[in-house]
Parts: structure tokens; sequence; C-alpha cells
């Protein structure tokens, strides 16, 4: 029933080309399966229940799809250039310990405590990139540690409790809506179309891409690609951090339990889902939007649907699965025409 | 001596009977052994091999007997390689049979040849470089004593694998390496030898050596033509190809040589002179292109390169001038690419002085080189020159991507036009240039490679192998595309294997050997002869400084 409606919305966002017929030029675009995708299921869990389009259950998606989106993008970007950052949700967690520390511990105001933390957390990225690219060590290995010393850091200084009382700034990042949109979800989306100017419209973007698609060609062809990744790093751990401040402020305590734990692994799979290779250089930030959106309505839609959520994990699991199967498939389909 | 290891053929050895009747067992410990001289060890009759029309090797009918060393010689692509891959079973031939000791060898199959008692020592050597020397040594078998133990055939025997791999070392007569060493923390001259030794612990009947020397130093290299002997002396008989033409004087007992896949000389030892042996190489056509292009007129010097060395590579001196075309002759790990690199700033120089254009030149990146107005076209064109997944449009802009965005913004349209230029420029073609580069032939991909340096209009090409695996049609295409770059003032330096090329296009060749240049010939004396000559690093004159090893 809504499997032909599907193409129809998509089609208005890669359309600016008038050469060759619309159709086919959909068919050829990759992202084209996974925009489908979350049309049907969106349409869908909609008509099956009314509450899952409601106004309040859309906002709470809106403020979730930021927080993962955010960190998501991050790891696109690191994993364009052929690594990878295990780091992003165990930073996030830090993050937004270390914020609320600064913030009501050490009595720094709101802002100054945010500066502090993007300065930790770029400095984090920057040894990440140092590493990945002066000494040679394989990205997972580096990223692994930080993924486990951040975790540490994290209840080292909360001992398990949290961190009360934190400034008004916070919650007017994190919980203010504009005309009923939820801020993050708008600072999401501006960030997201910064990604896509830098990565399509920029020639530093597009050696990012020829870094991770053959580094030894971009080498030779005179780009400079250790810049590059190092610089990849550094924004991926930026982008946890300025994810840290919205989770914290939507929360409004600084605790501990729960937050980050994981979510790399939901960024990795938003970014497989929307269509980057892990291999590197391939893969767009439309895809990585949408592999986002896709987990983010399957998620929501188990809960609306009250399935056990204890299932959750199996249905994502399944999703990524697929995902990554198409993306093979389609990458020895290249391989074959070559 | 006590009981010999007997010739222990890998596990599963079934016609182990075959290698029994006395090869080279421990023949350097100096058993005289009753050699079975004469005997026929290998035996091709009407042995083909074709890649779709192209025929790279046609032998009607060639015997090796026992007790031989047999020089195998040709240029590159005279079909040496294949010749030894029939025979090792990794190349299946078209049509023919191959007989070993008497016995069918099936097409295909490495392990039936190597039972057989066919062992080869390649140029690259397939050592597994975690693993250390002993295990590399009797990788895929076991040691002798381990058939005696208990439980000997399930437990790896630390010891007996150390005492045998020590011992096959001292027969080939390598002395000091630490046999629990993984195998590439140890350079190249000790692999090559490790590599020997391995195909040693077979107890081959025909031992292959492929340019077996060319890693080398004096002295090793000595040691390996006396293992040869010792082979042969002992009843062995040794496939041995050859690229330093002297070796081959003082090894051989019999020449082959090998000319666009066919046998076209069998020479005695007596016969097999310098210059008999690059004739026959070469051909009865007297090599001289006087086809093709008009002398450059002379201009400024480009590139001056003094006293250059990096890792491999020189002292080295050489001055390319504008409009000029140079040709970097040479063999196989002469350092032709090295040059490249090095001038480029891909490999890092370890003295001496660059002048590019007029001004001293340091880079320290590739990217200070393309900056400065080089450009290099590298001979691996999948690992080095193409993003294989991405569009031809991404890959022709490469390497002017700073230059066609406005305060680092691509614009689309600019972008595209500028690629559809540089594609209809160049000539290639496509369906669409948003097709991926890796759907187009190979000379499609080569002149988009090109293409994308000549966007740039760089002062100086580097190019490294530019027509391998391009087909006739665009070679010449891509000649033109060079000669045209050159009459425009371009200084172009060509690294190549195929002397055809160089005496093509070039207006004077520089021959590498050892990492140095040493000859420098211009075009009124081109030939083949000449470069030959130099290159097989033997008396080519004054030139040739002493041949220290690098």
């Amino acid at each position: 029933m809504n499997t032909s409606t599907a193409p129809a919305p998509s089609g208005t966002v890669a359309g600016d080309e008038p050469r060759r017929p619309l159709l086919r030029r959909l068919a050829e675009t990759p992202e084209v399966g996974v925009v489908a995708a979350c049309v049907v299921v969106f349409v869908s869990l909609a008509l099956d229940k009314s509450t899952f389009a409601s106004a309040v259950n859309l906002q709470g998606m809106g403020f979730d799809l930021a927080q993962y989106g955010l960190i998501a993008i991050g790891e696109s970007l690191v994993i364009l250039t052929g690594g990878i950052d295990l780091s992003v949700g165990a930073l996030l967690g830090t993050s937004v310990i270390l914020m609320s520390w600064f913030n009501v511990r050490a009595g720094l105001p709101p802002v100054l405590a945010i500066l502090v933390t993007l300065a930790i957390a770029g400095t984090v990225g920057l040894v990440h990139g140092l590493a990945v690219t002066r000494l040679k060590m394989p990205p997972f290995v580096v990223t692994l540690v930080t993924y486990t010393v951040a975790q540490g850091v994290t209840l080292a200084i909360t001992s398990g409790t949290s961190i009360t009382g934190i400034g008004g700034t916070f919650s007017d990042l994190g919980q203010t809506y504009v005309a009923q949109v939820p801020l993050p979800l708008i600072i999401f989306a501006v960030v997201a179309v910064a990604a896509w100017f830098f990565l399509e419209r920029t020639y530093a973007g597009r050696q990012v891409y020829a870094v991770g698609g053959n580094p030894e060609a971009a080498r030779l062809a005179g780009i400079r690609g250790d810049r590059r990744v190092v610089s990849m790093y550094v924004t991926s751990s930026l982008l946890s951090a300025f994810a840290g401040i919205l989770v914290l402020g939507r929360m409004g305590v600084g605790s501990a339990s729960g937050v980050g734990v994981g979510w790399e692994l939901s960024a990795i799979a938003a970014a497989v889902i929307g269509g980057v290779s892990l291999t590197g250089g391939q893969g767009r930030i439309l895809g990585i939007v949408a592999g986002t959106v896709l987990l983010e309505l399957i998620n929501n839609g188990l809960t609306t649907l009250q399935i056990n959520s204890n299932y959750t994990n199996i249905v994502l699991g399944c999703v990524l699965g697929l995902a990554i199967t198409a993306d093979r498939l389609r990458a020895r389909s290249v391989a074959r025409r070559g | 001596m006590t009981d010999t290891p007997a010739p222990a053929p890998g596990p599963g050895s079934g016609p182990g009977t075959a290698a029994g009747p006395g090869p080279a067992v421990s023949a350097a410990s100096g058993a005289a052994q009753p050699a079975p001289a004469g005997d026929t060890a290998v035996s091709l009759r009407d042995v083909s091999k074709s890649y779709g029309p192209v025929k790279v090797l046609d032998i009607p009918s060639l015997d090796l007997v026992r007790g031989q060393i047999v020089a195998v010689v040709g240029e590159n692509g005279a079909g040496k390689s294949t010749l030894m891959g029939v025979l090792s079973g990794t190349v299946t031939p078209t049509t023919g049979t191959i007989d070993i000791t008497g016995q069918r060898l099936h097409p295909g199959r490495p392990d039936q040849s190597q039972a057989l008692g066919v062992a080869l020592v390649a140029q690259e050597f397939p050592l597994v470089g975690q693993l250390s020397v002993a295990e590399n040594l009797l990788l895929g078998r076991r040691p002798a004593r381990a058939a005696s133990q208990r439980l000997g055939r399930v437990i790896v025997d630390r010891s007996g694998t150390r005492a045998e791999a020590r011992a096959l070392l001292a027969e080939v007569g390598v002395k000091g390496v630490d046999v629990d060493r993984p195998v590439e923390r140890f350079p190249v001259p000790v692999r090559q030898m490790i590599e020997i030794a391995k195909a040693w612990g077979h107890r081959p009947v025909v031992l292959i050596l492929d340019e077996p020397t060319s890693s080398l130093g004096p002295v090793e290299a000595e040691r390996v033509l006396d293992l040869a002997r010792a082979h042969a002396r002992a009843g062995g008989c040794v496939l041995f190809i050859g690229h330093r033409l002297d070796e081959v004087q003082a090894v051989a007992d019999r020449v082959l040589v090998l000319r666009t896949g066919r046998l076209v000389a069998d020479l005695t030892p007596a016969e097999a002179t310098e210059e008999r042996m690059i004739r026959e190489m070469v051909g009865a056509e007297l090599a001289r292109a006087d086809l093709t292009p008009p002398p450059s007129v002379e201009r400024t010097t480009t590139l001056s390169v003094r006293e250059l060395t990096a890792d491999g590579l020189g002292p080295v001196d050489l001055d390319v001038k504008a409009g000029e075309i140079v040709g970097v002759a040479g063999l196989m790990g002469s350092g032709r690419s090295r040059l490249l690199h090095t001038v480029m700033g891909a490999q890092p120089r370890t003295g001496g002085t660059v002048t590019f254009d007029g001004a001293d030149f340091r880079p320290r990146h590739p990217a200070d080189a393309v900056g400065a107005g080089m450009g290099l076209v590298p001979e691996d064109r999948k690992e080095q020159s193409l993003l294989p997944s991405h569009s031809v449009r991404w890959n022709v802009t490469l390497a002017t991507l700073r230059r066609i965005s406005t305060r680092g913004v691509l614009r689309p349209r600019s972008d595209k036009a500028h690629a559809a230029r540089i594609v209809k420029d160049l000539g290639v073609r496509l369906h669409s240039q948003e097709q991926p580069i890796s759907d187009l032939s190979g000379g499609n991909q080569q002149k988009a490679v090109f293409g994308r340096w000549l966007a740039a209009q760089p002062k100086l090409l580097l190019l490294d192998e530019p027509t391998r695996g391009v087909d006739v049609g665009a070679k010449a295409e891509i000649y033109s595309l060079i000669d045209a770059a050159a009459q425009d003032g371009l200084a172009v330096l060509v690294a190549s294997s195929e002397l055809e090329e160089l005496l093509w296009i070039c207006h004077r060749i520089v021959v590498m050997a050892h990492g140095r240049v040493v000859a420098d010939i211009p075009r009124e004396r081109f030939g083949k002869e000449v470069i030959m000559t130099a290159a097989a690093g033997s008396t080519t004159g004054a030139l040739t400084q002493g041949k220290a090893s690098a």
C-alpha cells in the first residue's frame, strides 16, 4: 500500500541536475533505499498508531535525533577518512559530567564550563588524530583506549552519584522550543547542513574522501592527508562534547548512569545504514542523517507499539545486519563492473 | 656422517619416490653423490601460453638434463616468468605437456610440482613476515625428527624446527642469523637468502632461481652461485633466470635466450658472449628508432639534481631541460622509481641538492612538489593513482582542487566544466564523468591520470611506467600527449622498463644500475644494445664507478 508512496518524497531531496531521467538517477543514488525505508516506517507506524505522529512524540524524537545525530555525523567524518572512533559515546558521557562539575563544583559560569569542556574534548580528538597519523596506530585501538579511560573518568568524578544544581543556560539550550520545534533539532539541522557543505562543496571535504578512498594516491597527488585526518578526529570529539551540552540540558542533572554508553555503536550503525563504507571514502550526509532517522523511528516505534524493550536491540541489530549486507552486495557489484 | 635427513617432501607425500633417486641431499656437506648426470630432469613438449590473442610463451620442445645449470635470459616480457610459472605449476599452459623426472605434471598444480621436486625461488618472497625464520623455513612441512616421535605429527617440535632451520641456513652459507627472529626484521638480502634456504629445504631436483642476486651484494651473490654449482654437481638441475650477464657467463653450462615468448637461441658457454646474448635478446632489428620526435629546442634547465641520495638510491646527478624528454632505463630494482619518488618528495632524501626551476627545492611532502609545479604519474595505477570507486570527475580534478575552488569552496558548475575540459582535451572515452573510474579501460584510466596532471600545468612531469597495462591505441595517444606537452616547454622524466617506449619518445636516456646513473645516452647513440649493456652493469667504460653494493 505505502511502498508506492515511498520514492516520491525522496525525489525532492536530490533533484537539481536535469539531464538524465529522474527515476534513473534515483535508482543510482545509493541513499534512496534508506530514505525510502524511513518514509515507509514512518507512514506505517503513523497509520497504525495515531499517537506515533502526535506532536509530543515527534518532539521527543527530535530531542533524541539531535543527540544521536550529532555523534553520528562526527563518527561518519572519521569513518570517511578510513578510520573509526569508538570513543564518541564515552566522551559524550564524560563531557556531561565535566560540564556539570566545572559548573557546580568549580563554580565556573555555564558558558565557561562549556568552553573548557570543548577544549578538553578537542585535545582528545587531536591526540587521536596524531596517534593515528604520526604513530600509525590503528584507530580502533587508539579510540578504544579513550573509550575505557573516559568511562573511568566519568565514574571517578561522580562516584556514581549525579551532580545537581547546574546553571539555567544548559536547559535553555537543551529544552527550548522554537515554534514547537525543539532547539536541539534545529542545531542538529544546522550542523548537518554545515557538514554537507564541507563535504560536498569545499576542496578540503573532497580531499577527505580522497584520503579515505586511496591514501597513497591522495598523497602522491599532493594532498596532505594527515591534516584532513587529524581535523576529522578533532571534529568528531568536539561534536561529542557538543551533543553532551544538549543531553545535559535535557536531563537537568549531570548523571553518569547510562549516558553515552553504547552510543558509539548506534552512531556507527547509523553511518553504515546510511551508506557510509567502513573502508572509508564513501558516504554522504544525506544518508547519514537518514540512517539516524531510521534508527530513531524504529527505536521509538517499537516503544509506541508497546513491544517489550528487551527486543529492541534484536530488531536494531537485524536492521544493521541488513544494511551491511546490502552495502557489501553493492560494493561487490561495483567491483565486478570494474 | 650419520643418518642423512631423508628427503621430506611435504605432507601427503604421494609421489615422494620421484624425489628419491638422489637429488642434492646435503650436497653442500661435500658427500659426493652418484650423480646421474645426463638424465632428463624436465621435458617440455609443445608448451604455449596465451592471454587472449597474445601468445606469451611458445616452446615446441625443450629438455633440461640433470647436472647442468641452465641460464635463461631475455628482455622484460620475453616470457621468462611465464616459463617458470609453467614449471612450478602456478601458470596453467594453454597447450602442451610437461614431464618432470619422467612424471607428467598436471597443469596448475603447484603442490604437485613441488612434490615432483621443483622448487622456485621467486623474486618477490612469499615469506610470512611475522613468523620466525625457522618457522618460515619449515613452512608446510615438519622437521625430519618429528616423524619418529610420539605426537610428532600433531605437536610443533620447536627445537627440531630450530635445529633443522640452522642446518639449512648453514648449507646455503648464511651465518649469524637468529632463527627465532621474525623474518620481517631482516633486510631484503637476508630475506632473499632465507627464501633460497627454504627452497633448498624441499630437497628439489629442479631448482629455479629467478634473478636471485638482484637484491644481493657481491659476497652473497657469489654464495648463491656456488650453491647452484653444488646442486648441479650433485646431479640436480638448476634453472637460473639471470639479468646480470656477467653472472650468467660465470655460472651457466647452457644459455637459453627467450624473445617474445620464443626460444631464439640455445648457446654453449663458449658461444654465450655478452654481445651475442644481447644481440639474441634484442633481435635482428637493430633497434634504432629514428622515426620521431624533433630535437628539443634547448632551453633553461628545469630540474638539476646533484649528489642526490636516498634509501637504495644514489648518488645521482641529473639535469632535465625545459621541453626535454629524458628516459630512465634500468633493470628491476635499479632505482628508477626511487629516483622519481625522491625528486617528488614522496620518499625522504638523505643527501644532495635539487634545483627546480632555478630555486633550491626541498620537498617534505609531495604537496610541496605539486605546489612548486611537479606532477607524478606513478607506476601502479590502481594502488597509487586512482580513487577506484569514485567518479572520473573526482579523479581528474584531484590535483587541481584548490586551484578551481574560490576561497576553499567548490562550485558544482565550474567543477564539472573543469573536469569536462580535461576529459575532452585528453580524449578520454566515457559515458559520463560521474561514472566510477574503475569502469574505464586501462588506457582511458591512464589518460585520465595524465589529464589530472596536465590540468595542473606543471613544469616537470615525472612518469613511471606511463603505459603499463595500456592497449596499443591508447599508448600512441599517450606518447603524442607527452610529446605535445614537451613541445610546450614541459620537462619530462620518464622511467620505463620498455626500451622501445624510451627509444621512441625520449631525447636522451640515462641508464641506472644499483641506484646510480651509469650511462647517459644522447639520441644519436640510441640503441638497445647500448642500453642493455650499461644496464647489465658490466664494463660500459669509465662511467661505472666500481660495483659497490647498495
